[in-house]
């Protein structure tokens, strides 16, 4: 199995000189496993996986993601590499003055494919997460749990090589949790997706294997 | 009404940035039309012992246009009233040369005196006389007139670019969220920021369009019904076909600066 995700002495901190939120991390995380990352409020959870997308770059160390050093990274390459990423947010971050379907199909638009192909995509990906008949609705005309259902669906919208998850089931009812982990576990298992989700509490019926690291005292430690 | 008022704060200053370039258009090829009458009225006068050729002039200054030899009998005849005729000849004879000079442009006091030293430096040359008095009165006041214009062009330009900078300010809020999103997804400047390219160029299409229009309406509606002296006579310099392309590629440069500047202000996610 190929690593998809390497750190090495990772260390992240926003700003030179400001203290260090994540310090001297090193794990591994293979093709087609399923992760959790969990840990009290502010031990740096989300600041890990936005340095996993890029957004953060290491102050210290190496972090590899799909054979890309993000230390190193151009901006070019950066923007390649977020093609095969999905990434799922606990406040959705979706575009609030497009209809759902445009926002599900927002992967394959930057890809480029053609709107035959993005409305073809849009009907079915909407009706994975049970969200067909709010096609023509704004994200914010829908519940938390089905602008989560959105924010999934889009994750998904073009098989990415890895899924990232911040907190994607924070703030729902048990119904739209259910059907959230369900997409993920079968995005895994069907397609082979690395899926790395960060979340305070591991939901208590999970059927698939997976690996649990903690973040605490800056570190990540990987629970056996 | 919200998307009228979005794209009319941006039209507005950018319409009167287009028209401060027209009206800079129209009145530089007012003045040069005045400016050629001034110089095509002007001449310098130069004395000289010996007759002089144009060219033998043109090689001490090349602004030298033209000129003219004035008749010395004329000058004889008014001088030397009821003498006879060998005295006449005699001061026919001791009389210099009379030359009217003209000028290829519109210059500078300070010109003109080079163009006296230079002339002077010839042996042949007696005297030059600018006649700098009467020129630089007029000189003075009409670039007094070009530079208050230039003024109030600049100044109408900057307060626009701060309306404009204002509502790109507004877009910056607006569409935001928008781009930060499709940043995240890996989509390219061109795709996060084509929204904004669009409505700008509209609206660069539109402010076109207004000030070509006021300004073709008043090249062949007003001008000529206006009675006024100055409008009828540069009723040709008051709009030209080419002034679109110069005012739309104008507007293009505004609008990508602004566009460009919402674009850069919005990298990175929001916290």
């Amino acid at each position: 199995m190929s690593n998809v995700i390497h750190a090495s002495h990772l260390t992240l901190a926003y700003g030179k000189g400001e203290k260090a939120v994540i310090k001297d991390a090193n794990f591994k995380i293979e093709k087609g496993e399923f992760v959790f990352i969990t840990g009290p409020s502010g031990s740096g959870k989300s600041t890990l996986l936005k340095s996993l997308y890029g957004q953060l770059k290491p102050s210290e160390g190496s972090l590899v993601v799909g054979g890309l050093n993000l230390g190193k990274i151009g901006h070019k390459k950066l923007q390649e590499l977020r093609t095969h990423m999905g990434i799922i947010f606990q406040d959705y971050k979706l575009v609030n003055e497009w209809t759902v379907s445009k926002n599900v199909v927002l992967p394959l638009m930057i890809a480029g494919y053609s709107t035959e192909v993005q409305e073809t995509q849009a009907r079915r990906l909407l009706k994975h997460v049970k969200l067909s008949e709010h096609a023509n609705k704004y994200p914010l005309e829908l519940s938390g749990g089905e602008q989560q259902r959105l924010g999934v669906a889009r994750a998904l919208a073009k098989n990415p090589v890895i899924i990232l998850a911040d907190e994607p089931t924070g703030n729902l009812d048990d119904y739209s949790s259910n059907v959230i982990w369900d997409l993920m576990e079968n995005a895994c298992q069907q397609l082979d997706t690395t899926v790395l989700v960060v979340t305070h509490k591991i939901p208590a019926i999970f059927s698939l294997p997976y690996r649990h690291f903690i973040i605490e005292s800056k570190g990540v430690y990987e629970v056996h | 009404m919200k998307f009228i008022k979005n794209h009319l704060m941006f039209i507005l200053p950018l319409m009167a940035i287009l028209l401060g370039i027209e009206f800079y258009l129209v009145f530089e090829r007012s003045t040069n039309t005045y400016e050629k009458g001034l110089t095509k009225g002007y001449s310098m006068l130069v004395v000289t012992k010996d007759p002089i050729d144009l060219s033998t002039l043109q090689a001490l200054n090349s602004h030298i246009m033209y000129s003219e030899k004035l008749k010395r009998d004329a000058i004889v005849s008014e001088v030397a009233k009821g003498v006879n005729e060998n005295t006449r000849e005699a001061i026919l004879d001791a009389l210099p040369y009379f030359y009217n000079v003209g000028l290829d442009a519109y210059l500078h006091t300070s010109g003109l005196e080079e163009i006296k030293e230079d002339l002077e430096s010839h042996l042949n040359i007696k005297k030059v006389e600018t006649f700098g008095g009467s020129y630089n009165s007029s000189y003075k006041l009409f670039s007094f007139i070009k530079f208050t214009l230039e003024i109030f062009i600049v100044f109408m330009t900057i307060v626009s670019l701060f309306l404009i900078i204002k509502q790109m300010e507004i877009w910056k809020y607006a569409h935001k969220e928008r781009m930060q999103v499709m940043e995240i997804f890996g989509a390219p400047m061109m795709l996060r920021s084509g929204v904004l390219f669009k409505v700008a160029l509209i609206d660069a299409f539109f402010s076109t369009l207004l000030v070509s229009g006021i300004f073709f309406y008043l090249k062949y509606y007003w001008a000529g019904k206006s009675g006024i002296d100055i409008m009828m006579e540069n009723q040709e310099a008051l709009f030209k076909i080419s002034d679109i392309g110069i005012l739309f590629f104008s507007s293009l440069f505004i609008v990508i600066i602004a566009v460009y500047s919402v674009v850069f202000s919005s990298k990175g996610v929001q916290e």
